[in-house]
């Protein structure tokens, strides 16, 4: 049986995204499948999601793109990790941390 | 970096748009083929891998929206897609485009004229370096009533000393000065200034060098500046006339520098600078001639300029009690002092234009709703087909904003073009506070555009709003489209009220200016001013330093003139009348102490010779004119007018009284006649208490001559001659008849009126637009009703009736509401009117009446058509 899968936290999927393209330069699809997989099957991105994220973090200069070559030697648009991007994968990172911790303690408090 | 990254992007969407969605249809292509290939691996059937991968993509195409929704510039290329779409839909009804086009063109044109005024007067900063540093300093008194008061030179000196507050302060006293040019005498308009003068407005000249303080001094060589125009008019240009000497009022001056051009001072002509020797002397003691200029130090406020000066004014009041007791000192900004009297009369118009604008979009937005009904179908399908409300909204505007943009074209082309028109209606001969060219220029064109943006918020975005409101669904549902718009009649009915109620209050407006204005003209001034000529001349020190020579020379010009065929009678005068000129004086009766500015009543005077009441047609109502016989020898005489005599010696025998005059103090005067009351200062002043004093016993320095003759404009020449028969170096200036003085005097209020006049009536043009427009598409509404009305036997009169019965309920709580809108507003019309109260009951009326007149003659075209319905024709549609 796969696993629940959870929607996506607003914000989530841009954090997912860059810390999937720290692996190294991939298409849309292996960024999706990398996500499934680092989430444990818990997150799916459906294209209808993951094509505007990836355009919008382009425009905003956090990754480029590229075309090349796929495993099965079939032309595909390849994303990489670009500096900006490195630093808001930082930011995003903590964002991240503050969240879980402050929803933590929310949840200790009785 | 990002910014940069940003920018790229967003110039890519813009320009490289087919690329950049050709990439993205070859991204979703290959990820479709390698999610197919994954499915086969994992063990699918060639079909069974093709739909899940389908499926998972989740349509191509919305995936492909959605991308183009998140890219940075998306904004821009929906408004122009719309925008494109909005000028197919405009070209597709050239009619209703033109109407809108040129009603917009009507109220931004006259928008942009009359700013291109008010900027060029009002609003642009004084043309010198830091103007808002510039004061004006003046003396004011409660007892006289004045709050900018001209200046003692002792004052002033005083307030140099004293004061901390400003950086330099300068004395100005405006002079008539005689030039000898080329061997042709010739008056110009001089100003004789202190040394700071120049570096306090800090405008360097063209050429050689502004005055220092060491100018002027007695004993030196006089120095005269020249303005730029002067010296292109009289010098040929010739640089090196800077260190030559001409001749100024009859003394050898040196030309020390050329202003640049078109350098001036506000209110003042001038065409030479001279400098202004002040001294604590006798002489300077008494009498307020000056107008200062000064720089206020940085960092000092006007109120705190105003707080230390207000101390200066204790100073000097105690200094010289007997002179300057009661009165204070008012400092105020350059620029609010320029504007004075105009800015009023320049914010009504611009307000009333304004008017004309709301008017104009009105009408508008009630086309745009009544074509929007008829589009409501394309509305309903667009969104059935996914529009968002918002989109359809903008959608609605992009297409108001290309009405507005071409009516803005238009309207500035009408603004061009009908500028010299507005320009020749501006009176000429008063000074005006500015000398900058009104223009339409950079300034113009940002307020014609923001005029026009105001335009599709007020006409589009209330169509806009209501037509994506309406229930699109049964819109479409529904085969006529009739029915479902029935909200839209009273949004439509709400903008006719607005419109004829704000043409109503613009022709109150026209109504009581031109009523204040026949009031203005028809006000007898108390001397016939037909068939009578003016002209000025000034007596240079140099030769009529000498008081007796002075009044001879006077004298021997009026027989000169006299003698001249034609002329029926000739008489001078210092100040001529409606030149907004007039002096004081101080006076008491002889057997009371004497009389000090301070403690006694003031009067106005005038240095008259013989025969000016005469030449002025004014009546002499007891004792007599002066005459020859009055001079320096015999015993010094008045002549009063008869509110003088009303106010200070009521029920007496006034003629042999004797009078202590402060003007001439060393001896009383004797008052031998009483005159009828004339007008002085304007028009529009009642007549003050006025003594007269004779040339002969005080002359001035400087005359206007009044020639009365059956053919004024043809005698000057010859009077002319006459002067110079006696002196040919004497200049004469401001040649003019006394006819076209009493024209230049209400030439202002004149504007007014006919700016208004003109304004109210393209209002009420509009308004008859709107009100046609309305009724007449109820009744094409309605016509299935009248119909079947007819059809049951109606009277066609009642039919009419009721027709009408609708446009006059609206035209009637349309003038309730601009009847209750002239009353909130007549405070600010108040100061503009002259004898005509803002509420005055005959205008208010007759002004109405002419509304209502118009609104029905608007409304009997289609009321004559709802009667011609054919009951058969329209019975056969339904």
């Amino acid at each position: 049986m796969p696993p629940e899968q959870t929607n996506l936290l607003q914000g989530t999927l841009d954090l997912l995204i860059l810390k999937s393209l720290i692996a190294g330069e991939m298409h849309g699809l292996g960024v999706s499948r990398r996500i499934q997989q680092i989430t444990g099957g818990t997150f799916v991105v459906k294209p209808g999601s993951l094509f505007p994220a990836l355009h919008r973090m382009e425009e905003e200069g956090w990754i480029s793109s590229f075309w090349g070559e796929s495993e099965n030697n079939r032309r595909a648009k390849y994303y990489r990790l670009s500096k900006a991007g490195l630093k808001q994968l930082e930011v995003e990172t903590k964002r991240w941390g503050r969240i879980t911790w402050a929803i933590a303690q929310a949840l200790e408090t009785s | 970096m990002s910014l940069f990254v940003n920018v790229r992007s967003f110039l890519r969407n813009l320009f490289l748009s087919r690329r950049v969605d050709g990439d993205l249809d070859q991204e979703l292509q290959s990820h479709l083929e390698m999610l197919i290939e994954e499915n086969i691996r994992e063990g699918m059937s060639p079909q069974e891998a093709q739909r899940a991968a389908r499926i998972e993509l989740g349509g191509a195409e919305q995936v492909k929206e959605q991308v183009r929704e998140q890219r940075i510039g998306n904004w821009l290329q929906s408004v122009l897609s719309d925008c494109r779409y909005g000028l197919r839909q405009l070209r597709k009804n050239p009619g209703f485009t033109a109407i809108a086009v040129l009603t917009l063109a009507l109220g931004i044109g006259a928008n942009t004229a009359i700013f291109s005024v008010v900027d060029a007067m009002l609003l642009r900063p004084m043309p010198y370096p830091a103007p808002d540093r510039l004061v004006r300093i003046w003396e004011s008194s409660l007892k006289y009533n004045s709050s900018r008061n001209v200046v003692n030179p002792l004052n002033f000196l005083d307030w140099c000393d004293q004061s901390q507050s400003f950086e330099s302060m300068a004395a100005i006293s405006g002079l008539m000065t005689n030039l000898n040019s080329h061997g042709q005498p010739i008056a110009v308009q001089g100003m004789q200034v202190s040394p700071d003068f120049f570096s306090i407005l800090r405008i360097a000249p063209f050429l050689g060098r502004t005055f220092i303080a060491a100018d002027g001094v007695s004993g030196q060589d006089r120095q005269v500046i020249l303005s730029y125009e002067l010296w292109q008019r009289q010098f040929g240009a010739d640089r090196s006339v800077v260190g030559q000497k001409i001749d100024v009022d009859g003394q050898p001056s040196q030309v020390i520098g050329v202003m640049p051009k078109g350098f001036s001072f506000p209110k003042m002509k001038a065409e030479v600078w001279t400098p202004l020797p002040l001294a604590r002397t006798e002489e300077f003691k008494e009498g307020r001639f000056l107008t200062v200029v000064a720089r206020l130090k940085p960092g000092i406020s006007i109120a705190q300029a105003q707080q230390e000066m207000l101390r200066v004014a204790d100073f000097t009041a105690q200094a010289r009690p007997d002179y300057n007791k009661n009165w204070s000192v008012n400092v105020v900004p350059m620029l609010e002092d320029a504007t004075q009297g105009v800015r009023r009369p320049l914010l009504v118009l611009l307000a009333s234009v304004g008017f004309l604008l709301l008017i104009a979009c009105a009408n508008v937005a009630n086309l745009l709703l009544m074509r929007g009904t008829g589009r409501l179908r394309e509305l309903a399908v667009r969104s059935a087909l996914g529009a968002a409300r918002s989109r359809i909204i903008r959608q609605l505007l992009a297409e108001s904003l290309l009405l507005s943009l071409a009516g803005m074209a238009v309207g500035i082309l009408f603004a061009y073009l009908s500028l010299p028109a507005l320009l020749a209606l501006i009176p000429q001969s008063a000074p005006l506070p500015r000398s900058e060219p009104i223009s339409i220029d950079a300034r113009v064109f940002l307020f014609a555009f923001l005029a026009s943006l105001f335009t599709v918020v007020v006409f589009g975005l209330v169509p806009a709003l209501r037509l994506s409101t309406v229930d699109l669904q049964n819109a479409l549902k529904q085969g006529s489209l009739r029915g479902g718009v029935g909200g839209h009649q009273t949004l439509r009915r709400s903008f006719v009220v607005a419109e004829v109620a704000l043409a109503l209050l613009l022709c109150i407006g026209a109504g009581l200016m031109l009523r204040s204005l026949a009031r203005l003209t028809s006000v007898d001034p108390g001397f016939r001013t037909e068939h009578l000529l003016t002209m000025h001349i000034w007596m240079s020190p140099s030769h009529y330093s000498d008081n007796l020579k002075r009044s001879q020379y006077v004298n021997q010009l009026l027989s000169e003139i006299r003698n001249t065929p034609g002329v029926e009678a000739a008489g001078s005068t210092h100040f001529l009348p409606l030149m907004d000129q007039v002096s004081g004086s101080c006076f008491a009766p002889a057997d009371q102490p004497v009389p000090t500015p301070a403690e006694s009543p003031s009067a106005q005077f005038l240095i008259i010779s013989s025969g000016y009441f005469q030449t002025m047609g004014t009546a002499l109502l007891s004792g007599r004119d002066f005459a020859d016989r009055d001079n320096f020898n015999s015993l010094p005489v008045a002549v009063v007018n008869h509110a003088f005599a009303e106010r200070y010696f009521p029920a007496q025998q006034i003629l042999g009284k004797q009078l202590h005059v402060c003007w001439t103090i060393e001896k009383p005067v004797e008052i031998v006649g009483v005159v009828a009351d004339a007008r002085q200062a304007q028009l529009q002043d009642a007549p003050e208490p006025t003594i007269f004093l004779s040339h002969s016993q005080a002359p001035m320095y400087f005359a206007t001559i009044v020639v009365r003759a059956a053919a004024p404009r043809q005698v000057a020449h010859a009077a002319e001659a006459a002067i110079h028969r006696v002196d040919p170096d004497q200049a004469v200036s401001n040649v003019q008849t006394m006819e076209s003085v009493l024209s230049d005097s209400v030439a202002s209020p004149r504007f007014q009126a006919v700016l208004l006049f003109v304004f109210a009536g393209l209002a009420v043009v509009l308004a008859m637009i709107g009100v046609y427009g309305v009724v007449s598409y109820s009744v094409s509404n309605r016509s299935n009703e009248i119909g079947i009305r007819l059809a049951l036997g109606a009277d066609t009169a009642d039919i009419a009736r009721s027709v009408l019965g609708e446009a006059l309920a609206l035209t009637g709580i349309a003038l309730v509401l601009g009847l209750l809108g002239s009353l909130a507003l007549s405070r600010l019309l108040q100061t503009l009117l002259f004898d005509v109260k803002p509420t005055d009951p005959a205008t208010l009326i007759i002004v109405c009446f002419v509304v209502f007149a118009v609104s029905a003659l608007a409304a009997a075209l289609p009321a004559r058509r709802a009667t011609r319905v054919d009951p058969v024709i329209t019975l056969r549609y339904e």
